[in-house]
């Protein structure tokens, strides 16, 4: 169902999708386009996207077709999803230890809306860290 | 059951005792009066002479009916050329009473069915709940006569194959006997008189209908020849049909069956001739009313129309039929499908704080008091005393201590409440010692409670100009000067 969404093929594309975005921020998903994990993420991108393209764009970015931010931003899981708002990284607090990105899958529409939605207020008011409204350090419920 | 027919019957015939007497003076009828009252006297279960009960078809007023018809049937193609009929005419006349005659003829046609059906019960009782029409149970008890064995009779063309299948089989296991030649003779007879009814009927129909189109061009384009000459019959002419108002003509012929004790559950209310049009009858069942409805108030425009004669080719008939049918279908589309909304951008639209007194009087309630205030403050080097004791539980801060500047910490009065207050007092001192004898001298201040006041003193108080008003709360600005 990714086919639905945007696809970004090079590296300056990716650029100008942060760099032109002035109202709504802008997801970007960071995977390999035949892993389990990034098709169930897109699968929840897809429907979700209809519903918060008022204040969120999506954008989808193949890893293994777009080399060049594989280090800097250290794309080494499956799926990874970043924010931006007028061309600044916003980190969200979710309790893992890192708050650059959201490096698994969303299973469900509500909490990744929540969270896109706490991105946008946030990064409204100038903050440049947020904090999930869900905790997630316990994911792996150790 | 017979008596109460009987009685029925009895009502009838006086009925039309007075039109055969009015009418004419000839009088063709062929009663047996003694017989009738032997009936009467009686009351029989199986009364042996139709004649006695089914008068209509031998009373002058029907001869001469058919006998018009028939006339004005044949000479049909001179009329056509004339275009519309005036109201006054003969033939519209004519056309009342067929309406009229009509309706007689159907009760005639039920009081020889139920003569017909009492008589065969004898022999095949079953019938009468399989075939209920009264004009195909009279067919078929002609053609089945007294025969025992069914299979030998042609029953092709009267029926549905599936009611016939049903008759014959319920008749090879039938209780009944077989009739007397006598009896046999009386119900064939009657049979004929039936389906003799019938053709008469029929007849009248065809000639109204046909009629119909001259008169009421519009009107028949609109609900259909039949059911517009019944709208006329009833309303007693297009003058009088064209002056109802539309919800009167939705009513037009509605029965008023509500005989005391029997249920109205299955009275329809409102619905006269018009709810049995087809096209009101072809709309799904919720819809119906509202159908009946529309239909009506198109009649109406329809009728008037036709009052004025407007417009004899029947344009605007078929025109108002149109409207009809493509409203209906209108109200038969399904809703338009629903929209996913994409979410509202988030703060875009600010939270709308309201005010006012109401608002500050339910804030009231929540505010922090005086006692919660000096619990929540401490004094620097003064331990606070605790509701346990000993620094448990919680503490009371600057509450009860020595020098918080008030001897006792009250509720204290919210703001509007001073406000009220402070009229009160006006109201009390601006009395000036002409007090009413329903006056008390009991004041109710907020601070002290109930104190016993003295009208004169604060009356005085406000007389004289040298008392200091600086500290009085009643007190105002007494002068007001320009300081540069």
């Amino acid at each position: 169902m990714s086919y639905l969404l945007t696809h970004l093929h090079h590296a300056f594309h990716v650029d100008e999708a942060i760099k032109s975005e002035e109202e709504r921020v802008t997801i970007i998903r960071f995977g390999c386009e035949g892993d389990t994990t990034c098709m169930e993420m897109d699968e929840v991108l897809v429907k979700v996207a209809e519903k918060i393209k008022k204040f969120a764009v999506i954008y989808l970015v193949d890893v293994k077709e777009v080399h060049e931010f594989n280090v800097m931003y250290e794309l080494y899981d499956p799926c990874t999803i970043m924010f931006f708002f007028r061309n600044k990284h916003i980190m969200i607090d979710l309790g893992t230890g890192n708050n650059n990105k959201i490096n698994w899958a969303v299973r469900d529409k509500e909490e990744f809306i929540a969270i896109v939605e706490t991105v946008f207020r946030g990064a409204k008011k100038g903050r440049g860290l947020v904090v999930s409204p869900k905790d997630y350090s316990t994911r792996y419920r150790y | 059951m017979a008596t109460l027919a009987d009685s029925f019957l009895a009502d009838l015939e006086d009925l039309s005792d007075d039109e055969n007497r009015d009418e004419e003076g000839a009088e063709a009828t062929e009663e047996a009066p003694d017989a009738d009252k032997d009936l009467a006297e009686a009351a029989i279960l199986n009364y042996d002479d139709l004649d006695s009960v089914a008068k209509l078809q031998k009373s002058q007023r029907f001869h001469d009916v058919m006998k018009k018809v028939e006339e004005a049937m044949t000479n049909a193609t001179g009329i056509s050329s004339k275009g519309l009929v005036a109201e006054d005419d003969p033939k519209y006349q004519l056309i009342v009473e067929c309406n009229a005659l009509s309706v007689d003829i159907d009760n005639e046609i039920t009081i020889i069915h139920n003569f017909i059906r009492d008589k065969y019960r004898a022999k095949f009782p079953e019938l009468e709940s399989l075939v209920l029409h009264p004009i195909d149970y009279s067919r078929l008890v002609k053609q089945i006569g007294n025969e025992m064995d069914l299979t030998v009779i042609d029953l092709e063309g009267l029926l549905p194959s599936a009611t016939i299948m049903v008759v014959s089989v319920t008749a090879s296991t039938t209780s009944g006997k077989l009739l007397s030649e006598e009896n046999l003779q009386k119900t064939i007879d009657a049979c004929d008189r039936a389906l003799a009814l019938d053709e008469a009927k029929r007849h009248v129909l065809e000639f109204v209908e046909s009629r119909m189109g001259y008169i009421a061009p519009n009107l028949s384009a609109v609900v259909g020849s039949t059911v517009a000459a019944k709208l006329m019959g009833v309303a007693g002419g297009l003058a009088a049909l064209s002056r109802m108002p539309a919800c009167n003509v939705q009513i037009l012929g509605a029965k008023k069956k509500n005989l005391a004790g029997f249920s109205t559950a299955t009275a329809l209310p409102h619905t006269g001739f018009l709810f049995h049009t087809e096209i009101v009858q072809s709309t799904p069942p919720p819809l119906r009313m509202r159908a009946c409805r529309l239909v009506a108030g198109k009649c109406t425009l329809a009728v008037r129309v036709d009052f004025t004669r407007g417009d004899i080719s029947a344009k605007i008939g078929r025109e108002l039929r149109e409207d009809v049918r493509k409203k209906i279908e209108k109200w038969q589309e399904p809703p338009p499908p629903k929209q996913p909304k994409p979410l509202p951008v988030p703060d875009s639209d600010p939270k709308k704080k309201r005010g006012g007194r109401r608002l500050r009087k339910m804030k009231e309630r929540y505010a922090l008091t005086d006692m919660r205030k000096l619990a929540n403050r401490m004094k620097f080097g003064v331990p606070e005393e605790s509701s346990l004791g000993d620094g448990l539980g919680e503490g009371y801060g600057m509450l009860g201590q020595a020098g918080s500047g008030k001897l006792r910490v009250s509720i204290g009065q919210s703001k509007l409440a001073a406000k009220v207050a402070k009229k009160f007092k006006e109201k009390q001192y601006g009395s000036s010692g002409a007090t009413s004898g329903l006056s008390s001298s009991l004041a109710f201040t907020p601070v002290q409670g109930i104190e016993l006041s003295n009208p004169q003193a604060q009356a005085g108080l406000l007389g004289s100009g040298t008392q200091s008003t600086y500290f009085s709360e009643t007190g105002s600005f007494s002068r007001i000067s320009r300081t540069y």
